[in-house]
């Protein structure tokens, strides 16, 4: 069998118009409320070390994946909110294809005394410059608009 | 050169509404207390299988792989499988033959549902799994579905609700003695179920399992090793699956002949000959209470209709003759779809290895069914343990 009749109005054969309705509360867990929660109030990032091996969370987490141990509470620890942009890009196109009226970049950034990283916009004086290694501090909503969300955190700016 | 395969550790979280834990914590906190119970360390573990049910319930696209570190995945050979309800009793039979196939000597099974991000109601998510062009623009929901059902059942065999009702309690009570359990109630009566609210006829609120998040845990373990951990261990008698078409409106629905298909699979190949005499207890898939004697009926444990009979005389009591549900089921412990393999199959396994505490069935049992179902009306998976 083969089809030999094109398609280009969606619309043409008969159809029904349906859509997958979804709604989600997601829950932060165990270890990501005590995180968020931090964040609400203090200036700089919880993290956590695993037991056994010693690698430092961040973001941070219940248990080691690697050792598969639950990491107890006093293995939590405060590091700064500054790192080091490990990886980096500079969107111009959105996901439909269209220019942006403004570029945005994006990076991955190692985050200071752990073994983590995290994705977060990042704004520096000078875009066009390679920024991979630029030592960058994480720019956090006043206070008192946090909601203990990674919304808080609104962009990683150059030191 | 099929080998044989035992079970040497399970595990079970809570099953509750809402859980604070993430996916993954729950699917670590699960796989932890298998591993401690068999006295396993990750190393040990060569392959892993996640059972989780549609990607809508926990809202993350491919939860399969959002899950994996969780579940000692990581760096690891890891596969998730999947068929709606069914999951509970399939991840443990893909868990089976990874074993069973000589490829890997130890296999964790976990198995996960979070069904309480899916905000306000799961039932938003199971929307989606009927025919989009045929039944989905009347916005049909599963209970109108199993009402239908479990009226065809009722009408074709005489059966009062009454007789129905008996399973929830039975049920809810028997979930009295089990640690994760949500819905326990020493006190629940016949009447209670009969004047619950009524849903979609007949089926009323207490008919019905709860949705869940929760998780559940197994190893696996081929007789090549299985000395290392244990002297004596519970075994895989034999496994079976079978699935009917999503056409459920061209078969009778007073009889799940895919169970039957399914259970026969599992019986020929553990050796089964007259499932009544050689079967001790069973857990057959309970999210209604309907649906325990349906099941018990497609399990061939009993003749057609005779599931409510047996029930009322007390023989599926848990110091009967056919323990039915000694965990105490979907209906009594909770329904985190995949992560039911914590009444279906660790209860086969907990109980078989003497384990199962306040739930123990005082006759020293020694082979056991547990059953699961699911899709519309479609999927049924079963799994033998023995010892
Ligand atoms: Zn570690």
């Amino acid at each position: 069998m083969t089809f030999t009749e094109k398609q280009t109005d969606p619309t043409a054969p008969t159809h029904w118009r349906g859509n997958m309705q979804a709604d989600y509360l997601y829950p932060n867990g165990v270890a990501g409320d005590k995180f968020f929660k931090h964040l609400k109030n203090n200036d700089n990032f919880l993290a956590t070390v695993c037991p056994d091996c010693e690698k430092i969370f961040f973001p941070p987490r219940l248990y080691c994946e690697d050792c598969f141990v639950e990491i107890p509470g006093e293995n939590w620890i405060e590091v700064p909110a500054t790192g080091t942009v490990r990886l980096f890009t500079t969107a111009t196109i959105n996901a439909h294809g269209k220019k942006m009226e403004t570029s945005k970049t994006i990076g991955l950034i190692d985050i200071d005394k752990t073994d983590g990283a995290m994705l977060g916009i990042i704004k520096s004086s000078e875009m066009d410059k390679d920024l991979l290694g630029l030592k960058v501090k994480a720019i956090l909503r006043p206070r008192e608009q946090r909601e203990g969300t990674i919304k808080d955190i609104l962009y990683f700016e150059e030191i | 050169m099929k080998k044989d395969v035992a079970v040497i550790g399970g595990g079970m979280t809570i099953f509750r509404r809402r859980l604070k834990e993430t996916g993954k914590e729950l699917s670590f906190l699960a796989a932890k207390m298998a591993m401690e119970d068999a006295g396993i360390q990750k190393d040990d573990i060569d392959m892993i299988v996640m059972g989780t049910a549609p990607d809508a319930f926990d809202g993350i696209h491919m939860k399969g792989e959002n899950l994996l570190d969780g579940a000692a995945g990581a760096g690891k050979p890891y596969v998730r499988v999947f068929n709606g309800g069914g999951t509970g009793v399939f991840a443990p039979i893909a868990g089976w033959w990874h074993v069973a196939s000589g490829v890997a000597d130890v296999c964790l099974v976990v198995a996960e549902e979070k069904m309480g991000s899916c905000y306000p109601h799961p039932q938003t998510a199971f929307q989606h799994i009927w025919d989009p062009v045929l039944d989905r623009p009347l916005h049909p929901n599963l209970v109108w579905l199993f009402a239908m059902e479990m009226n065809r059942y009722m009408t074709v065999h005489g059966i009062k609700k009454e007789d129905i009702a008996r399973v929830a309690v039975k049920n809810k009570r028997n979930a009295v003695g089990h640690p994760c359990a949500q819905l326990a109630d020493p006190n629940i009566t016949v009447d209670d179920v009969l004047n619950s609210e009524m849903m979609a006829w007949p089926v009323q609120r207490l008919d019905i399992s709860p949705p869940s998040d929760g998780a559940a845990a197994l190893l696996f373990c081929s007789e090549d090793v299985v000395r290392q951990y244990t002297d004596d261990p519970v075994w895989v008698g034999g496994v079976g699956w079978n699935i009917d078409s999503t056409m459920w409106t061209n078969r009778d629905l007073y009889f799940p002949r895919y169970v039957a298909h399914a259970a026969k699979m599992a019986y020929k190949m553990a050796g089964i000959v007259n499932p009544r005499k050689e079967i001790d207890f069973a857990e057959p898939y309970d999210p209604f209470d309907y649906k325990e004697l349906h099941h018990m009926e497609g399990l061939l444990l009993c003749d057609k209709g005779e599931a409510p009979i047996l029930t009322r005389e007390g023989v599926t009591q848990r110091d009967g003759d056919m323990p039915i549900c000694p965990s105490g089921g979907l209906l009594g412990v909770g329904n985190p779809i995949a992560a039911t393999m914590g009444q279906k199959v660790c209860e086969l396994y907990w109980q078989l290895a003497g384990k199962a505490g306040k739930r123990q069935i005082p006759t020293n049992p020694r082979v056991g069914v547990g059953q699961a179902w699911g899709d519309i009306m479609q999927m049924a998976t079963v799994m033998v343990l023995k010892r």
